[in-house]
This record gives structure tokens, C-alpha cells and sequence, in this order.
């Protein structure tokens, strides 16, 4: 009997929290936003606290776009209890494989239509890689850690064979890639970018039933299957919108850095990784939301300007970071005892 | 709400142990602090930058990373500091945002490395690697022909980063030289991207396929001494020399592994750090000076009698 009641008022005090996770998320940020105000050095001339300018806050918005595309795409998969090691190397490939077609695929006129081509087939490119890895998951029925661990070092590979490990610096000279890097490293059209997708992907997975499915089988893998749930179409589609998404990232990238550098990306999947974690997504699949991640991204992207207006080493900056997920998720944990 | 101030309380904490006052702030945005070159680097620039009493010197360390380089650069820029110095991870990436900074009314070194527009700065201020390279291909030259009598041999070329100026210039140098002698033959190419482990994994491989080596050329002091960890571990290391540019003073520099027979020569590659603190300064404090565009800080090459001399511990 007082069992019973007991896990009674654990189910009830669990759902109430989760419709207020949100809420809760937010207000993580919030404060640590408020931090960053206090602890922002004011401006030389105007004293204006720097990091409300307008210009501090667009660069962070800039400078996280690029972990917050990645991190849509790792939510999903994360949701569906797997996790993807792929998106640094694969972020690589996409930028060195959209900056070599640049360089040597010749053009006699339309550089907008060549450009929205090549920009297609970068973004076809990563979405068959990712489908590919997302076929062998479920067919296979290996671990996704191992199947895009493999991923992580098969794509670095491959995008250091497509430049033979050099770089391919684009956008220098007067020619379509200059107009490439003109049209995608513009501030506005890097964070339009960013919130645009991330809106898509917040009605995608919180109002279809694609969305539905993902969470579903990250929840109950065994249940979803009995109950005739497309599985394999449902995991093959996810780790291929991953590879979209991180496709995108890859070609803003290339643009915001006039370069496609193999190399690039290195570490970039435990950003992302941390981001969705931060954000409230549980690891093993099942509970998450998009709000979230966003929010997760931008509790790492204020926390990170905050230390860089304040001159602090980067290495101390790492170690707080690490303290603050720990804490952040510590903060989201559903408040119940056994 | 226990739990949200903690955390609030935690990152406050840290966060002002670091606080600036009203001085004129310069800072140094750092390719990668973890190459000992650059670790020297920042070393004499803190002790250069602290003789200013008004001066606040901050060092941002990108981590070899050119997305991070750029955004810590652009933060630096609402900061409007007094003076930015910027070792560029690579020419291209970094070109635009030093641009940016430059625009928006800060003085730009540019140091030791330049960037892919040369408008995007007000000084370079750096030594010149095509010339060091020249230096090493003259060596190579020299001690082959006083070896076999006539210039012939085999040598293994050992790269860092491609792509980076420095790179290319030490190899285009050395190989400008030695191209004039076409029995000496190159029997070993690899990147080991500035990095000490690389060099030896590299080094390792090229020794099980090649017999018969004569000198070793790494690109920086860290690879060459790689390279000869990588023979020693295979009994081979008296039966080759090892050569490296960079020539640091101090524990663990190619002065102190010149000195002890590790390297047979190191070419002194300078920090460059007294030139831009001297530049620097003027154009902080004297708005009528105008700086120009390029400054060489001369090279020199160091054999063991020369090491033993100059050698600091610190």
C-alpha cells in the first residue's frame, strides 16, 4: 500500500516536472546570462556593459550557429537512443568536398546556379553518408557509438584523401568563390540560417509523427517495434538528417573560414554531444526536446563569450565548462529518490 | 533555487579572479599554446608586456583551431584593446576578421606568420623562413660533400602543417639549394605536423623501408628530435644526423639538444616577441607613428660550439 502510494506521487511529481523542464532550462540560461552582465567589462568610450552590444550579442548568436545546426541533428538521434561520432569528421569532408568543387569545377557564367548545385550535392553527399550509417545500425544491429566511430575516422580519412591533407583556401580573388563566401559567411544569413532550422526542427519533431517515432523508439526500442513502428525507415531517416544538418554547418563553415580544411571539426561531436545533454536530453533516448537543445547551446555559447570578454585562459574556461554540464544536468534531473 | 544560486555563486567566482582595471589593454591571440616555439613566445611577451606598468596583457590561445581564432578575435574586438597581435593559425581563415579588427580602428600586428590579404594589418614583424631554409640546404650541401667527398647522400624531409608559410618557405629554401645537386636524393617525405610523437611514428616507417640515411631534416626542432628518438629506439641514431629549425633557448630547446649531440645543428628561428614589443609600443603610445609594413628579425645558424655558449637554462 505505501508503495503504491509512493510511486503514485513519484509519477506525479515527475510529469509536473517535465512540462516545466523548459521552463527550467531557461531559467538556467537566464541566470547565467545575468552573470555574464555583472561580470561583462564595459565599453572603453561609451561605458556601455559590453556584452549587451548589440555586436556581442550577434557574435554569439554567429559563433554557436554552427554547434546549434550540428546539435538539431544530434538531438534526434540522440532521441532515438543512439548517439553519432560522425559530425566533426563529417563537417570536414562537407566543407573540403564543397571548397574543392568551388576550385576545380569549371563554370562559364551562372555562378548562382552552380553554387546551389554544388551546395546540393555537398548536402546529398553527407545525407547518403549519414543514411548509410544509419542502414547499418539497424540492419547490422551494431552499436551506433561503434558504427559512427568508424564513421568519425573513415570520413576524416576520406576528406584528407580528397585534398591529399592540404588545405583549400577559397575566396580570395574575384571568382564564384568569393561569391560563395560573399553570400554564406554574411553574419545575418549564418544566424537566419541557424534559427530558421532550428524552427523547422522543433515542428518536425514535437508535431509529426516522424517526430513521434523518433521518440518512441528511443523510449521503449522493443515496444515501438511490436507495435509496427517503421524502425528501420524511422533510424535509417534520422542519422540521415544528421548528415543534412551537419552538411549545412559543413558549407557555412567552408564560407565563414574561406577555406575547406580536412582537418577542421576535430571535437566538435562532444560540443554538440554536451549541448544536447545540457539541454535536458535524456542520453538514453526517449526525452528530449529542440527548445532545449537551443537553449543548451546558448548556455555554452554565453558561458564561453563571458569568459573571453573577462581575458581568462581558455584551459580554466574548459575546466568551468565541465563543471557547469555536470551541474546543468545535476539541475534537470527529475527530483526523485528511490 | 539552492542548487541554481550555487551554481551562479561557483561560475561568479571564478569568473572575477581574473578582472581588468583601466590600463590600455594588448593582446596576443595565439595560434596554439601547446608547440614549445609558441609557449616561448608567450613567455617573453608576459615578461616583455610587463615592464608597462599601465598595460593589461592578455593571451588568447586558439588551440590550433581557425574557427576559434576568429571568434576569440572577434570578442577581443568589442574590447577595443589598445593593440592586437595576432599569430594567425593559417593565412586564409584569419585573413578577414584581423580585417575587422583593423577597421574598427585597432592597431594589427601580424606576427611571424602574414595572412592571405596583406591590407587586413598595419605591420608584419617577421623572420624570414625562405632564407632560414636556404641556410639549412647550404648545411646539408656542405656536410654531404665533406662526408663523400662530392655532394651526394640521402636525406629524409620531415613537414609540419601544410598550407602554413612557414612550411612551405623552409621546404622551398632547402630544396631551392639542393636541387643544383641532383645525387643528393630525397628517400623519405612525411607530415608530422610540427608534432614531436608524429615525427617519430613517421620516422619509424620511413626506417624500416629506407637502409641507408644520411640527415634528417625536420621542419621544426620538435620533429627532428622526433625523428631521432625514432633511430634511437632502433640503434640507428649514430649512423644519421638530425637537423631542425627553431632553435629555442632554454630546457628542452634546440639549443639545449644541439648542445648535447641530439641535433648536429638547430637554425635559430626568433620569437620575434622583442621586435613587436618594441613596434608595438610605439604605435600605441605615439599616434604619429606610422609603422612599416614588414620587419625581418635576422636568423643564424647554431652548431655545438655555438650552443654550448649560448646556452641558457632559462
Amino acid at each position: 500500500m505505501f508503495t503504491e502510494s509512493l510511486e503514485k506521487g513519484r509519477k506525479v511529481l515527475s510529469n509536473s516536472l517535465t512540462t516545466v523542464a523548459g521552463l527550467r532550462q531557461l531559467a538556467g540560461l537566464a541566470l547565467i546570462f545575468i552573470a555574464a552582465i555583472i561580470l561583462s567589462p564595459r565599453d572603453r568610450d561609451t561605458m556601455e556593459v559590453i556584452f549587451l552590444s548589440q555586436a556581442n550579442l550577434t557574435d554569439i548568436v554567429r559563433q554557436v550557429s554552427e554547434n546549434g545546426i550540428i546539435a538539431i541533428g544530434m538531438t534526434f538521434v540522440i532521441l532515438t537512443g543512439g548517439i553519432d561520432l560522425s559530425v566533426g569528421s563529417m563537417l570536414a569532408l562537407a566543407s573540403t568536398f564543397a571548397a574543392k568543387l568551388l576550385m576545380q569545377w569549371p563554370t562559364d557564367g551562372d555562378w548562382t546556379t552552380h553554387i546551389v548545385i554544388i551546395i546540393a550535392l555537398t548536402l546529398l553527399m553527407t545525407m547518403s553518408l549519414g543514411a548509410m550509417m544509419g542502414f547499418a545500425i539497424s540492419k547490422l544491429k551494431v552499436q551506433p557509438f561503434i558504427i559512427t566511430l568508424a564513421g568519425m575516422i573513415g570520413l576524416r580519412g576520406f576528406a584528407r584523401f580528397l585534398t591529399d591533407n592540404a588545405n583549400i583556401d577559397i575566396g580570395f580573388g574575384k571568382d564564384i568563390t568569393a561569391s560563395f563566401c560573399g553570400m554564406f559567411s554574411e553574419k545575418a544569413v549564418v544566424m537566419l540560417t541557424f534559427i530558421i532550422l532550428a524552427l523547422i526542427f522543433y515542428i518536425i519533431l514535437s508535431r509529426t509523427v516522424f517526430g513521434l517515432q523518433v521518440r518512441s523508439i528511443g523510449d521503449n526500442p522493443t515496444a515501438a517495434r511490436y507495435a509496427g513502428l517503421p524502425v528501420h525507415r524511422t533510424l535509417v531517416l534520422t542519422y540521415a538528417l544528421s548528415g543534412l544538418l551537419v552538411g549545412i554547418a559543413g558549407v557555412i563553415h567552408a564560407a565563414q573560414n574561406h577555406q575547406g580544411n580536412p582537418n577542421d571539426g576535430v571535437s566538435y561531436e562532444l560540443d554538440a554531444i554536451a549541448a544536447v545533454v545540457i539541454g535536458g536530453t535524456n542520453m538514453a533516448g526517449g526525452k528530449g526536446t529542440i527548445f532545449g537543445t537551443i537553449v543548451g547551446v546558448f548556455i555554452l555559447g554565453v558561458i564561453t563569450n563571458m569568459f573571453r570578454l573577462k581575458g581568462i585562459d581558455i584551459n580554466v574556461e574548459m575546466m568551468c565548462k565541465a563543471v557547469i554540464i555536470v551541474f546543468a544536468v545535476w539541475l534537470q534531473m527529475p527530483r526523485v529518490r528511490k | 533555487m539552492k542548487k541554481i544560486l550555487t551554481t551562479i555563486v561557483l561560475i561568479a567566482a571564478v569568473v572575477a579572479l581574473a578582472s581588468a582595471g583601466d590600463k590600455k589593454l594588448v593582446i596576443f591571440s595565439q595560434c596554439n599554446n601547446g608547440e614549445p616555439y609558441r609557449a616561448a613566445q608567450n613567455a617573453s611577451f608576459k615578461a616583455l608586456w610587463a615592464q608597462d606598468k599601465d598595460v593589461t596583457f592578455q593571451i588568447l590561445d586558439a588551440q590550433q583551431d581557425n574557427s576559434r581564432q576568429i571568434s576569440q578575435i572577434e570578442t577581443a574586438i568589442r574590447l577595443k584593446p589598445s593593440l592586437l597581435i595576432v599569430a594567425p593559425n593559417e593565412r586564409g581563415p584569419l585573413s578577414e576578421v584581423m580585417g575587422k579588427a583593423k577597421a574598427a580602428g585597432i592597431p594589427v600586428i601580424s606576427l611571424e606568420r602574414d595572412i592571405e590579404n596583406a591590407d587586413n594589418y598595419d605591420t608584419w614583424i617577421m623572420s624570414d623562413n625562405y632564407a632560414i631554409g636556404k641556410l639549412v640546404g647550404q648545411y646539408i650541401v656542405d656536410y654531404l660533400t665533406k662526408k663523400y667527398g662530392e655532394p651526394k647522400g640521402t636525406i629524409v624531409d620531415l613537414h609540419g602543417l601544410l598550407g602554413v608559410e612557414g612550411e612551405t618557405k623552409r621546404e622551398n629554401g632547402a630544396f631551392d639549394v639542393i636541387k643544383a645537386y641532383p645525387k643528393i636524393v630525397k628517400v623519405g617525405d612525411a607530415v608530422a605536423n610540427w608534432m614531436q610523437s608524429n615525427a617519430r611514428d613517421r620516422m619509424t616507417e620511413i626506417l624500416r623501408t629506407q637502409p641507408q640515411i644520411d640527415i634528417v631534416y625536420g621542419h621544426n626542432d620538435p620533429m627532428a628530435v622526433g625523428a631521432y628518438l625514432a633511430a634511437k629506439a632502433l640503434g640507428r641514431e649514430k649512423k644519421m644526423i638530425f637537423i631542425g629549425v627553431d632553435g629555442l633557448n632554454g630546457v628542452g630547446g634546440g639549443i639545449e639538444q644541439t648542445k648535447d649531440g641530439i641535433l648536429a645543428a638547430t637554425f635559430v628561428y626568433p620569437p620575434c616577441t622583442d621586435k613587436a614589443y618594441e613596434i608595438g609600443e610605439k604605435m600605441m603610445n605615439d599616434k604619429s607613428f606610422v609603422p612599416e609594413k614588414q620587419y625581418n628579425v635576422e636568423s643564424m645558424m647554431v652548431l655545438p660550439d655555438l650552443a654550448k655558449k649560448i646556452y641558457k637554462a632559462k
